[in-house]
């Protein structure tokens, strides 16, 4: 233990562990109760509601305090002590309070969500689950540790995604949710073996702080000296690699990212808390644990993955038509952004991005909710087959639902990055920072930033191609059916609720009292990196400007076509419409290259199996029956054949023997002198 | 003149005759003749041989003792067969077969 914790210390780290205990607690009393069971969901949201208090209380003790690092010797192999303990610093505790909070109103809103389950009480387990490995993940100060809890985020994950396992669609998601994480997992598990191989320790405190191990040691002349020891340099691009590829996957990054947009087979409060605030941004959480490791080539590789994934992802977001997989790949192409900020050293920038992305998608993945749960309840009331996630189908929901649509207003103005809002300051600081990156190096890099930008715009045109087909024009379903019968609301109190406290935290007051520059929230300051030093350029001026002023265009453009309909439409045939319409082809082209081959080794493996070894083993078994069948027969005719031969030959001896034991006196009289006889006879012939 | 040697076929011939009474007949009491039969063939060679004799007449004395043991002998062999008679109420030795195993 740390012998300089204090008394407050102590309290604070008691209020982390029940915070990251309660949601255990309330999974396993969850776990216990019936299946339909509506208590859970209170158990669940009253254990969620305490670790948010507990959490802003931590928050409040540690932010901008010198950090809380508690351990204890947890196993002891040969001389190596390994410790596991609690790490709070600005990082962990931001992390701790965000999914918290984030987590309170996506429980309110589940109780009314998921009312109608028939598995309602496993439901609540499963998500209550889910934030005991979240809040987990975020405070542990250990490697090790930190993987465990990095696995459990990806199995609730794993567990909610397939949640309505009866679909057939789920469960392909959830297995390839499953297994695209588990690439990364290999990253992350090379990664750490080979740091305790270099380090000879699991700490994240003692690898990564500001003068620890990982920034002590130097590669030159191939090897990777170390304060403990030195291995080949190779050894730290495999670590780095492995960090990288571990945060693709979580973060959903290309060229892991096509589980996402599949992950929205889950039920949409899920992917609300997970796949939208949560568990995506583990990765970019992780990124921030390791950060040091980064140096040089290694954040341009991050900067230019994260650009990449950006892009892509908003050009994708464009032509789809389904509700949530617009939502999702606009998450895939806000993590871009975040792993761009991380790479170009905008570290602070990067996290407070994560912090305000959190509460805006989550709500635009409750407004989601409510209008895809309308549309489900429209398809069972008038018995239509319709997908009730298709956008071409609605429209008009301004006015049947005026709460839900301000929420989406709200949050898809800060998803653009509107001023006023915290998108806006998140958002900027990235671009901006982008750009001074770029201005020291070669002109090839103002590619990246250049390419930041355009995402912006092209997030601008989806979400307002998304809002406006959603909630402006006419309900688009009753021309193909005039007859239908519309009971839309926006519901009860546990709907509203948690879209009136997301909405609040989309506006700037929260994180900054000057709306303009982000410099000064003081999220970003409390996230700074020592040394960083606040550009003084002209960036600061244009930037924000051209992005707002063009965004401004674009969603004028997109009023233009889908309201007004005065605009050319987009011709449906062309190259760049199918490229986007069809995700870049990236799920056919992995199909092509990963998943058939592999089908097709599993296939001849199957073939090998049973033809082959089996085959093999029959042959054997055939031998083996051969011989046996020889030997039954001989054991049968010879053996026991010479058994009865011997028996028989004994017998009849025995009955010929016995013929003279006639009991009549003469005939022994009678052999007596037969025998006299021979022998009197073979005496004379001998 | 009569040789040793016709003395002996004779007896050889009584002897066999005996012999086969003996092995043969079904009747108790024909067989215990065969026996007295072979007795006398043994008496006969005793008196051929008792000719040849550095003693006189000894062999014929020791005749006279064995005719004498032969009476007693099938005295007794008689009495044997009353008593088998009262038993199994035959005296055919075939039939009487309890040595049988």
């Amino acid at each position: 233990m740390n012998n300089t914790s204090s008394h407050t210390d102590l309290i604070l780290i008691t209020c982390t562990l029940a915070a990251v205990a309660l949601p255990l607690l309330a999974a396993l009393v969850n776990f216990c109760l019936p299946v339909k069971s509506k208590a859970a969901g209170w158990v669940s949201t009253l254990a969620i509601l305490i670790s948010c208090v507990l959490a802003a209380k931590v928050f409040a003790g540690v932010w901008n305090n010198p950090q809380i690092h508690v351990k204890q010797v947890w196993f002891t192999i040969g001389h190596t002590k390994v410790y596991a303990g609690i790490l709070l610093n600005n990082l962990s505790v931001l992390m701790l309070l965000l999914v918290s909070v984030i987590a309170l109103p996506v429980h309110i809103y589940s109780t009314a969500y998921m009312k109608h389950d028939d598995r309602y009480s496993r439901y609540f387990t499963y998500l209550s689950f889910f934030c005991f490995s979240m809040l987990g993940l975020v405070v542990i100060d250990n490697l090790v540790l930190f993987y465990a809890f990095w696995e459990l985020v990806g199995f609730s994950s794993y567990l909610l995604i397939g949640f309505w396992f009866t679909r057939d669609k789920a469960v392909q998601a959830n297995k390839k949710a499953f297994i695209m994480n588990r690439i990364g997992d290999i990253g992350l598990l090379s990664a750490i073996i080979i740091l305790f191989v270099q380090y000879r320790t699991f700490d994240i405190e003692l690898l990564f702080a500001q003068k620890g191990l990982v920034v002590q040691s130097v590669v030159n002349n191939g090897l990777w000296n170390g304060p403990v020891g030195s291995l080949p340099a190779i050894c730290q691009y495999i670590a780095v690699a492995g960090i990288v590829l571990a945060v693709a996957a979580k973060s959903a990054q290309f060229p892991l990212h096509t589980w996402l947009p599949d992950a929205m087979e889950g039920p949409t409060s899920v992917s609300a808390l997970i796949h939208a605030a949560t568990m995506v941004a583990a990765g970019v959480f992780l990124l921030g644990r390791v950060y040091p490791m980064f140096t040089g080539t290694e954040l341009s590789i991050l900067a230019c993955i994260g650009c990449f994934t950006a892009f892509m992802a908003a050009t994708i977001a464009l032509t789809q038509n389904d509700l949530k997989r617009i939502l999702a790949y606009s998450t895939i192409s806000q993590l871009g952004y975040m792993i761009l900020g991380m790479g170009v050293g905008a570290y602070s920038s990067s996290l407070f991005h994560l912090a305000t992305h959190a509460f805006f998608k989550c709500l635009l993945f409750l407004v989601a909710g409510i209008v895809i749960h309308q549309m489900q309840h429209i398809k069972e009331d008038n018995h239509l087959d319709i997908d009730p996630q298709d956008i071409s189908l609605m429209g008009g929901f301004r006015k049947k639902l005026p709460l839900t649509f301000i929420a989406a207003v709200i949050g898809g103005l800060a998803l653009v990055g509107l001023p006023l809002t915290s998108g806006y300051l998140s958002k900027d600081g990235i671009l901006i920072q982008a750009f001074e990156w770029s201005d020291g190096k070669d002109a090839w890099f103002s590619i990246i930033p250049v390419m930041a930008l355009v995402t912006s715009w092209l997030t601008a045109f989806y979400v307002a191609r998304l809002i406006f087909k959603v909630f402006f024009g006419d309900f688009r379903l009753t021309n193909a059916y005039p007859n239908l019968k519309l009971h839309v609301t926006d519901g009860g109190w546990p709907y509203k609720l948690p879209l009136v406290f997301l909405m609040l935290c989309c506006f700037f007051p929260l994180f900054s009292f000057n709306p303009i520059a982000y410099e000064h929230a003081w999220l970003f300051s409390g996230l700074k990196l020592p040394g960083f030093v606040i550009g003084e350029s002209s960036y600061h001026l244009i930037i924000p400007v051209v992005v707002n002023v063009f965004s401004l265009l674009v969603i004028y453009l997109a009023y233009a076509i889908y309201v007004k309909q005065i605009a050319f439409s987009f011709p449906q045939t062309g190259f760049f419409y199918r490229l986007s319409y069809n995700q870049w082809y990236f799920d056919k082209i992995y199909k092509r290259i990963f998943v058939k081959p592999v089908l097709g080794l599993g296939k001849f493996l199957y073939w090998f199996d049973k033809n082959v070894i089996d085959g093999f083993i029959h042959l054997l078994a055939a031998i083996a029956g051969c011989i046996a069948g020889a030997t039954a027969w001989i054991d049968k005719y010879l053996v026991d054949g010479f058994l009865h031969l011997m028996a028989s030959t004994v017998q009849s001896i025995g009955n010929f023997a016995r013929k003279f034991q006639s009991g009549k006196v003469q005939y022994y009289l009678f052999s007596m002198l037969a025998i006299v006889l021979a022998l009197f006879i073979l005496k004379i012939l001998i | 003149m009569i040789t040793l040697n016709d003395f002996l076929i004779i007896s050889a011939a009584l002897f066999c005759i005996g012999l086969y009474m003996i092995v043969s007949k079904r009747n108790a009491i024909q067989i215990l003749i065969g026996i007295e039969l072979i007795l006398n063939a043994a008496i006969l060679n005793l008196v051929a041989f008792g000719k040849h004799d550095s003693l006189n007449n000894s062999g014929q004395i020791f005749a006279l003792f064995a005719i004498v043991l032969a009476a007693a002998t099938t005295a007794v062999a008689l009495a044997i067969i009353l008593n088998v008679y009262r038993r199994y109420k035959t005296i055919d030795p075939g039939k009487i077969n309890n040595l049988r195993d």
